[in-house]
């Protein structure tokens, strides 16, 4: 039996946030929450965490800016495995994505199967 | 002039039909709602002239002259016929 | 009620608010950018929420809203008041959607998804077997109607999409009759299948005007028959490759790990640890040589080629926002922590009396008690002023839905208003907020409706043609003073008093000896209505006594001053803190009393003959204990001492430790109500704590029982 992984949601939008919870909770991750990126900064500091989940349009500190400064930091952290969400679809947005270091992008709303897909495949889980 | 009447008493859709031709195309079916549409010289129609064409469902004279208009939007509008 | 419906619901109704507020100052400021991009990101997050739980409908209604203000952001057309009034529309539509939902639990079942149910997808899919094997994406698309006047072609759009395998268009609705066909309202669902990846088909659609809906086909592919690589695995290999070409110098060491990582992650989440250990192995390689090659190279081999990716150049702003420093509590919480305070205050009584007791009696101790009992009295006065204070709320909540009310009769009317509104962060319990809403909303109905004039009157007497409202809330010591005047005509006393004579309301001699302020207060009478007619506007003829009656039942007074000619002010004051009082009320004599909750121990009833008399007075015996018994109604001096009855209903009370019996007719229900001390012809009556109001407008005397069974 796998260990259980640690999945970040970082997005200002609580209903969303509790749409991940439940959907990723239920299938078997623990979850953790942060609103904005300088909190999800603290969380990386304060636990391991398998994934970050990320949207690009938060206040304060952006998902994309706070994911240049994860790579940057040492190996624990910069080697966390990242998937940014936003409502945007133009290909110069998966581009802008793909510069700051994320490994996936999906455009929301991400439909719960999916959203487990995902999950699984990235944080290497084996159904 | 990209809708026009033809001598044999078809209308006709010459070359690149655009969104206005919609209405156009719409008050000849009405008028005269027995004729056949032809649009064998046609390279290209807005998505309004597809829909009058598609609620009216003329009797039509093809294939279009366009590739995209003859795979893609008869089969479309040969469905309709069926109905 | 599902949590995410919950949390929808409250969070929609916020940003409904946000979006009414702020479409308001754009009407007369329609270039007010900043503005105009809080409103549109208020519909974009509302239609967000919408799109979590599924409510199609809501979120196509609102995205049509976000169209209109999306152009307006582009400055590729102007906020006319016309468009003001359909988003405004769109948010009443919202707001009734978000009751139902509240009401029944769950989404409206008509709100549903009409044609946009998955079984799209696999119906077009079985209806193009030939191609099935090469399919990865498969869209269905529903241009906006209008959107052939924003230059949209969806046919056009639709056929060339890369890789295009099939494609089905259908009529959205039924064709309507021709005469009566427009030919620029798209009614039409495209659906295509296509073999490009779910990347490619997303930038394609990119700027349409439409909901579109799009699906990955995950299935397995024919690839090199070393690895059979499931698609999404595809997918993410292929997107990591793609990534480390940008890793720098910098950030070299993350990218080239987390790229492993997630490589080697979505290999072994298809039981492929073989391959995911070859990955495992590249990524050491590329960080020990400083170099992503190695694990490029790995990836690549593992894949067959893939198209390069297209470049725009769009940005993607953010405007930061501020982040809200209060936390969400359940009404509820809040209501019991006041209750809890209500019997805290009597325990800590009781606890006096203990006190006392002990000073009576010479105890050395009671010095001591005494001593922790001021500090007890002190600790609890203060934890229920917080806890009163934790069910304040600004006036904000009711007084924001004005402008939307004024705005309406205004047009309606005809009647050219501005309202002006001062301290709306003035704050009243909760209890008040909750039922102002109403009570104001008619003063304001009836001062635009009746206060102020038409165009051509106010014209006639000199006054600007757009006529003000002010609402206008401050505290003033322990009330919240709330005053709505309008520079109307004021009240016309002659026809006050005509009126008051006609429905009897008073009679021709107290008319006549009355001051005119009097006259003027006879519009809250009962049975009073000075409306013409009885316009839709200003409701039903109900009357200002309803107001007047709704204001008196917590705790507060209404009054309305007169200017002659130059309009009128309505006067609300109102109790700062409210506090809820248990009663239950008890019936003696015919007559409804009530008492408080918290000084009954139990009811019972007995045989007449159990209660004895001792002297003067009664008693009866309870397990072992004598307990003094009083007949409510002898003591209130409404009528003898009762008999006759075989059983009688005893409410057994406890006051600072003295059992007590009241002897009643019959017990009724228990219920919550706002306190009034005795003023006027009550004070001074002994017994009586309080009174309050009755839904019905029946004065209810609340007892001291203390007192009464002394």
């Amino acid at each position: 039996m796998d260990p259980q992984k640690t999945i970040l949601v970082v997005d200002d939008a609580s209903l969303v946030r509790l749409y991940y919870r439940t959907t990723l909770e239920g299938a078997g991750f623990h979850v953790e929450e942060a609103m904005n990126g300088l909190e999800a900064l603290e969380k990386l500091l304060t636990f391991p965490v398998h994934l970050m989940i990320v949207d690009i349009n938060m206040p304060q500190m952006d998902g994309l800016t706070f994911l240049q400064a994860v790579r940057r930091k040492d190996r624990a952290l910069a080697s966390i495995p990242a998937l940014v969400t936003s409502t945007e679809s133009a290909a110069a947005d998966f581009e802008a994505a793909r510069v700051a270091g994320a490994n996936y992008y999906l455009v929301k709303p991400i439909d719960q199967p999916r959203l487990r897909e995902f999950a699984d495949l990235l944080c290497g889980v084996r159904r | 002039m990209t809708i026009k009447v033809s001598p044999a008493g078809n209308i006709e859709l010459i070359g690149i039909c655009s969104s206005d031709e919609g209405e156009v195309l719409l008050q000849h079916l009405l008028a005269t709602p027995h004729m056949m549409v032809d649009w064998r010289a046609c390279e290209a129609a807005h998505t309004a002239v597809i829909q009058v064409l598609m609620a009216t469902r003329p009797g039509l004279l093809g294939p279009p002259a366009a590739l995209l208009l003859e795979k893609w939007v008869q089969p479309v509008l040969a469905a309709t016929m069926d109905k | 009620m599902n949590e995410f419906l919950t949390q929808f619901v409250i969070e929609s109704r916020e940003l409904v608010e946000q979006a009414t507020e702020g479409l308001l100052v754009l009407e007369h400021s329609p270039h007010d950018a900043e503005r105009l991009d809080s409103v549109f990101r208020a519909f974009h997050t509302l239609k967000g929420g919408a799109g979590i739980v599924e409510f199609a409908a809501m979120e196509r209604a609102v995205h049509a809203a976000e169209e209109i203000l999306s152009g307006a952001r582009a400055g590729k057309r102007t906020l006319t008041t016309a468009l003001v009034g359909d988003c405004l529309a769109c948010l009443d539509q919202v707001i009734q959607w978000l009751d139902a939902v509240e009401q029944t639990g769950e989404l409206p079942s008509s709100a549903a998804n009409t044609k946009a149910d998955d079984t799209w997808l696999a119906d077009m899919l079985e209806r193009n077997p030939e191609v099935r094997a090469q399919v990865a994406t498969a869209l269905q698309f529903i241009p906006d109607p209008d959107c052939f006047y924003q230059g949209e072609d969806p046919l056009a759009r639709i056929t060339a999409l890369p890789e295009l395998l099939a494609l089905d268009v259908q009529p959205m609705a039924a064709w309507p009759a021709l005469n009566s066909f427009d030919p620029y309202k798209c009614n039409l669902v495209l659906t295509a299948l296509t073999a490009a990846s779910m990347g490619e088909v997303t930038a394609h659609m990119h700027g349409h005007s439409g909901t579109c809906e799009i699906q990955t086909i995950s299935d397995v592919r024919t690839t090199p028959p070393a690895s059979a690589l499931p698609a999404q695995a595809r997918n993410i290999l292929t997107e990591q490759r793609a990534m480390l070409s940008h890793a720098t110098a910098a950030n070299l060491a993350g990218f080239v790990a987390s790229a492993g990582l997630a490589a080697g992650n979505a290999l072994r989440s298809c039981a492929l640890a073989e391959t995911a250990a070859i990955i495992a192995q590249a990524t050491e390689s590329s960080l020990s040589a400083n170099s992503p090659e190695p694990l490029r190279h790995a990836i690549s081999q593992l894949l067959s080629p893939t198209p390069a990716a297209v470049t725009e150049t769009t940005k993607v702003s953010s405007k930061p926002e501020a982040t809200a420093q209060t936390l969400r509590i359940d009404a509820r919480r809040v209501d019991a922590l006041v209750r809890l305070t209500g019997e805290l205050t009597v325990a800590k009584n009781a606890a006096g009396h203990v006190a006392k007791l002990a000073q009576q009696e010479g105890n050395a101790i009671a010095g001591l008690l005494k001593d922790r009992q001021v500090v007890l009295e002190r600790l609890i006065a203060e934890l229920q002023e917080s806890v009163l204070g934790m069910r304040v709320l600004p006036l904000r909540s009711v007084l924001q839905r004005f402008p939307r009310v004024v705005r309406e009769m205004s047009l309606n009317l005809g009647k050219p208003l501005t309202l002006e509104i001062e301290g709306d962060d003035t704050e009243a319990d909760k209890a008040i907020v909750e039922m102002l809403f109403e009570p104001l909303l008619h003063i304001v109905r009836n001062a635009i409706d009746h206060g102020i004039e038409s165009l051509g009157e106010r014209a006639a007497r000199g006054k600007p043609p757009t006529a003000r409202i002010r609402i206008r809330a401050a505290r003033q010591a322990d009330q919240v003073i709330i005053e709505i005047s309008d520079d109307g005509g004021g009240i016309d006393v002659d026809r006050v008093r005509e009126i008051a004579r006609t429905r009897g309301v008073a009679t021709e001699e107290e008319l006549r000896l009355m001051p005119e302020m009097d006259i003027i207060d006879l519009v809250f009478a009962a049975g009073f209505s000075t409306a013409a007619k009885v316009t839709e506007l200003s409701g039903r003829g109900v009357g200002l006594d309803a107001v007047r009656t709704a204001v008196e039942r917590i705790g507060g007074r209404v009054s309305l001053e007169s200017r002659a000619g130059d309009g009128a002010t309505v006067r609300f004051s109102l109790p700062f803190s409210v506090m809820m009082t248990q009663v239950m009320t008890v019936e003696a004599s015919g007559q409804m009393f009530g008492v408080p909750l918290d000084a009954i121990v139990e009811t019972v009833s007995v045989p007449r003959t159990a209660i004895v008399g001792i002297g003067a007075a009664h008693a009866i015996v309870l397990r072992n204990r004598t307990v003094p018994v009083v007949d409510l109604a002898a003591i209130l001096g409404l009528r003898e001492a009762m008999s006759g009855e075989t059983d009688a209903t005893i409410v057994i009370t406890s006051v600072a430790g003295h059992f007590g019996g009241l002897h009643v007719d019959r017990i009724g229900q228990r219920l919550e109500v706002i306190l009034k001390p005795l003023d006027g012809l009550l004070t001074g009556m002994p017994g009586i704590t309080g009174t309050t109001l009755l839904g019905d407008g029946r004065v209810l005397l609340v007892l001291d029982i203390g007192e009464l069974l002394q």
